[in-house]
C-alpha cells in the first residue's frame, strides 16, 4: 500500500521530464548565489590576509586606498614617493619599532619588482602574522656584492620555471606583458642573479621580484627622467662605485612599539613639514576599499537575488502550468477518498523535494565548480578559495533560496486544493 | 440505504433548475440502473449522492447520514469510507502499479482499510477483487497505463470494492468499452457488488444491460415526477 509521500514521489518521477527543468533553474540560482558569497568573502579576506604586523603605510600624501592598493598589492600607482630624510626621521622616532622602505616602478615579465631592505623579509607579515619563508637559498645580501641579488616569490619561479642561480633582467615600469617576451627588458644591461625563492604565501608577495634599494638605484644611473641618457651607459661593474643610496622611496612600512601609540605617530608623519606626506592604517584603509567595492558587490548580490527569484517564479509557473494537465489525477484521488488536505499535502511535498533537490544540488554544483577554478583563480588573480566549511552568509542564502521554494510551491498547492475542492469528484476538462 | 427527501437543485444559484426529484429510497444491496439521455443530469445526481454537491432543497441521505449536516472535511472522510466510484474512462493513477492503484482506497479510509485488514490485508483483498474482475496476474505489478481501456476499467472496479463500501457510484463504465465487453464488465461488476454487499448505481446509455439491475431508474421520469410533486 502506497504512503502518500510515495504517491508524490512516484506522481513527480512520472513528470520528471519538466521537473527536471524546474530543479536545474533553482540549482543554477543557488550556484549563483552560493559561489557569489564565496568569491565576495574570499577576496575579502584575501586582501586583509595581505598584510599583517604593519601599523603603518607611510607615502605621499594622496589617497589612502591608492597608497595601500600600490604599495602592498602593486596595484595602480602613486603620484609621488616620499624622501628618503622622511623614512630615517620616522624611524627615529621612539615609538617606531621598524620602518621598511618600499620602490616600486619596475617590473620582470609582468611580475613587479619591489626594491626594499633585508629588513623587509624580517618585518613583513601576512595571514596572520606569519612571517616571509625561504624556500630555497636567502635573502640577497645588504651589500655591494650583493647588489644584482634578487629573491622572488613562489609565483615567479613556478609560472617562470626559475631556480636558485637564475639570471633575471628587469624592465622599466609596470608592464603587464606576456612574460614571455623579453623586448621589454630594457634593464638588461644589469642582469639580476636569483638567490632566494620564497615559499607561497598567497598574497601579492608570491608574485614579486625583490632587490635592494641600491640595485634599483643602480639600474636607473644612466637614467633621466625615465629614459636611458643617450650615449651614457655605466657597465654594471661600473655602478658599484657611484653612491648608490636612494633620496626617495614609493613608501615605507611602518612597525611600533606599542600599538596604542599609532594615532600618534600618524599624526606626526601627517603634520611632518618638509613634505605632504600621510601614515595609512592598513584595516582602515581595507575598510575604505570595501566601502568603496561594497556597491557592487551588492549590485552583484541583487541581480543573484533576481536570478533566484525568477527561477523561484519559474517553479511556481512550471507547477501552476501542469497543475490542468493533473486535474485528472487529483480527481481520482479524491475519487479514492482523498481529501483537499492530502492534495494540498501531495502538493507541498512536491515543492519541498523540488526545492531541496535544486538547493542541493546548486550547492554541489558551486563546490565542484570552485574547485575546478581554485587553481585559475589562484595564478589569475592571487585569490584562494576555501572550500573546507560553507560560511553562516553562504547557509542563510541557500536557505532563503529553499524557504522562497517552498513558499512558491505554496500557490499552486493552495490553487490544486481550491480546483478540487470546486472540481469534487469529476473535473469539469 | 439512499434515502431522497424531494430536493432541488441548480447549478447557479437562482438560475434554472437541473435537478428536481421527489422521494426515492434505495434498499441495501439494490443495484439501480440509471439511464437518460445525456446533459439530462445523472452526473449531478451522481454529485449529490457522492455528497460532492449539495442540493438546494430537499435532503439526500446516505446510511441515514444527511449529507448537506456534515462539513465539507467530515463529508469528504464519510465518501471515503462508504462510497466507491467509478469513472468513464481515466480512473487510475498512471504512474502506479495496477495493485497500487486498487489500494488506494485503504491509504485514505480507516474504516476500508481495517475491513480489508480482517479479510488477509488490503495487499490480499486487492488481488482478490482483481481475480474477480478477470484481470490475469501478469497484469497486477504493471503500471496502470501500459492496460488497455478495458482492462482499467476492471481495475477501477476492483478498486471501488476494496474494503466492501455501503455505495458503489459508476458513472457510465461501460462506455469506453466495446459491446461484448460491456457484457462481460456488467456481470462481473453486478456479481461483485452483491458478493460484496454493496449497493450499487450505475449511469449508463446501455438499456440493454438495465434488464440485469435490481431497480431501473429513467432520469426524465424522475425529474417529472419531481417537477409534479
Amino acid at each position: 500500500m502506497k504512503t502518500l509521500p510515495g504517491i508524490a514521489r512516484c506522481s513527480a518521477w512520472n513528470r520528471r521530464s519538466t521537473l527536471v527543468w524546474v530543479v536545474v533553474s533553482l540549482a543554477l540560482a543557488t550556484a549563483l548565489l552560493w559561489t557569489l558569497e564565496r568569491l565576495r568573502h574570499d577576496i575579502r579576506s584575501s586582501f586583509s590576509q595581505s598584510v599583517s604586523g604593519v601599523d603603518l603605510i607611510v607615502g605621499a600624501r594622496s589617497s589612502p586606498v591608492q597608497l595601500m592598493l600600490f604599495s602592498v598589492f602593486h596595484i595602480g600607482s602613486v603620484p609621488q614617493g616620499m624622501s628618503m630624510d622622511s623614512v630615517r626621521l620616522l624611524a627615529q622616532h621612539r615609538s617606531v619599532s621598524w620602518v621598511v622602505p618600499l620602490s616600486l616602478g619596475d617590473s620582470h615579465r609582468g611580475f613587479p619588482v619591489l626594491g626594499t631592505t633585508p629588513a623587509f623579509f624580517q618585518h613583513f607579515k601576512y595571514g596572520d602574522k606569519q612571517a616571509l619563508v625561504l624556500r630555497q637559498g636567502a635573502v640577497f645580501a645588504d651589500t655591494l656584492d650583493g647588489l644584482y641579488e634578487a629573491v622572488i616569490g613562489a609565483e615567479v619561479a613556478r609560472k617562470m620555471g626559475y631556480t636558485l642561480g637564475q639570471s633575471i633582467t628587469l624592465s622599466h615600469g609596470l608592464h603587464d606583458h606576456d612574460p614571455a617576451d623579453a623586448s621589454h627588458d630594457d634593464h638588461a644591461d644589469k642582469p639580476f642573479k636569483v638567490v632566494g625563492i620564497l615559499a607561497p604565501t598567497g598574497t601579492p608577495v608570491d608574485r614579486t621580484v625583490h632587490v635592494s634599494l641600491q640595485a634599483l638605484e643602480a639600474l636607473h644611473l644612466d637614467w633621466v627622467a625615465g629614459t636611458p641618457l643617450p650615449g651614457g651607459q655605466i657597465p654594471a661593474d661600473q655602478a658599484r662605485k657611484f653612491k648608490l643610496e636612494p633620496e626617495e622611496v614609493t613608501a615605507a612600512l611602518v612597525g611600533l612599539k606599542t600599538r596604542a601609540a599609532v594615532f600618534n605617530v600618524q599624526r606626526f608623519v601627517n603634520f611632518h613639514e618638509a613634505e605632504a606626506l600621510m601614515g595609512v592604517m592598513p584595516g582602515v584603509a581595507l575598510g575604505e576599499l570595501w566601502s568603496v567595492l561594497g556597491v557592487g558587490e551588492n549590485a552583484l548580490l541583487a541581480v543573484s537575488g533576481l536570478v533566484a527569484l525568477v527561477s523561484v517564479v519559474s517553479l511556481m509557473a512550471v507547477v501552476l502550468a501542469g497543475l490542468n494537465e493533473r486535474r485528472r489525477e487529483l480527481a481520482v484521488l479524491r475519487a479514492v477518498g482523498a481529501g483537499p488536505r492530502h492534495v494540498l499535502g501531495l502538493l507541498t511535498l512536491e515543492g519541498v523535494w523540488v526545492t531541496c533537490a535544486g538547493v542541493l544540488l546548486g550547492v554541489l554544483l558551486a563546490q565542484a565548480g570552485m574547485a575546478l577554478a581554485t587553481p585559475w583563480l589562484q595564478q589569475a588573480l592571487g585569490i584562494r578559495l576555501h572550500m573546507a566549511a560553507p560560511l553562516p552568509t553562504q547557509l542563510a542564502l541557500a536557505v532563503a533560496v529553499l524557504l522562497a521554494g517552498l513558499l512558491a510551491s505554496l500557490a499552486p498547492a493552495w490553487r490544486a486544493y481550491r480546483l478540487s475542492l470546486a472540481d469534487g469528484l469529476s473535473p469539469r476538462v | 440505504m439512499i434515502d431522497i427527501e424531494p430536493l432541488r437543485f441548480a447549478w447557479t444559484p437562482g438560475g434554472a433548475d437541473t435537478l428536481a426529484l421527489g422521494r426515492l429510497h434505495v434498499a441495501h444491496g439494490q443495484t439501480v440502473f440509471l439511464h437518460g439521455p445525456s446533459g439530462c443530469g445523472k452526473s449531478t445526481l451522481l454529485g449529490l449522492l457522492a455528497g460532492v454537491l449539495l442540493p438546494n432543497q430537499g435532503r439526500v441521505c446516505l446510511l441515514g447520514q444527511d449529507w448537506a449536516a456534515l462539513k465539507p472535511g467530515q463529508r469528504d472522510a464519510f465518501r471515503a469510507d462508504h462510497v466507491g466510484v467509478i469513472f468513464q474512462q481515466f480512473n487510475l493513477l498512471p504512474y502506479l502499479s495496477v495493485l497500487d492503484n486498487v489500494t488506494l482506497p485503504c491509504r485514505f479510509s480507516s474504516v476500508r482499510r481495517e475491513r480489508c485488514q480482517a479479510a488477509g490485508g488490503p495487499e490480499a483483498v486487492a488481488q482478490n477483487w482483481l481475480q474477480r474482475m478477470g484481470l490475469p496476474q501478469a497484469l497486477w505489478m504493471r503500471r496502470a497505463d501500459a492496460l488497455s481501456v478495458g482492462q482499467q476499467q476492471r481495475v477501477a472496479a476492483a478498486r471501488a470494492l476494496m474494503g466492501q463500501p455501503e455505495l458503489i457510484l459508476a458513472d457510465e463504465p461501460t462506455s469506453a468499452l466495446d459491446a461484448a465487453l460491456r457484457q462481460d464488465f456488467m456481470g462481473w461488476l453486478l456479481q461483485a457488488a452483491r458478493d460484496a454487499g454493496s449497493t450499487l448505481v450505475c449511469v449508463s446509455h446501455d438499456e440493454q444491460q438495465a434488464a440485469r439491475f435490481d431497480v431501473q431508474w429513467s432520469l426524465p421520469a424522475l425529474q417529472q415526477a419531481g417537477v409534479n410533486a
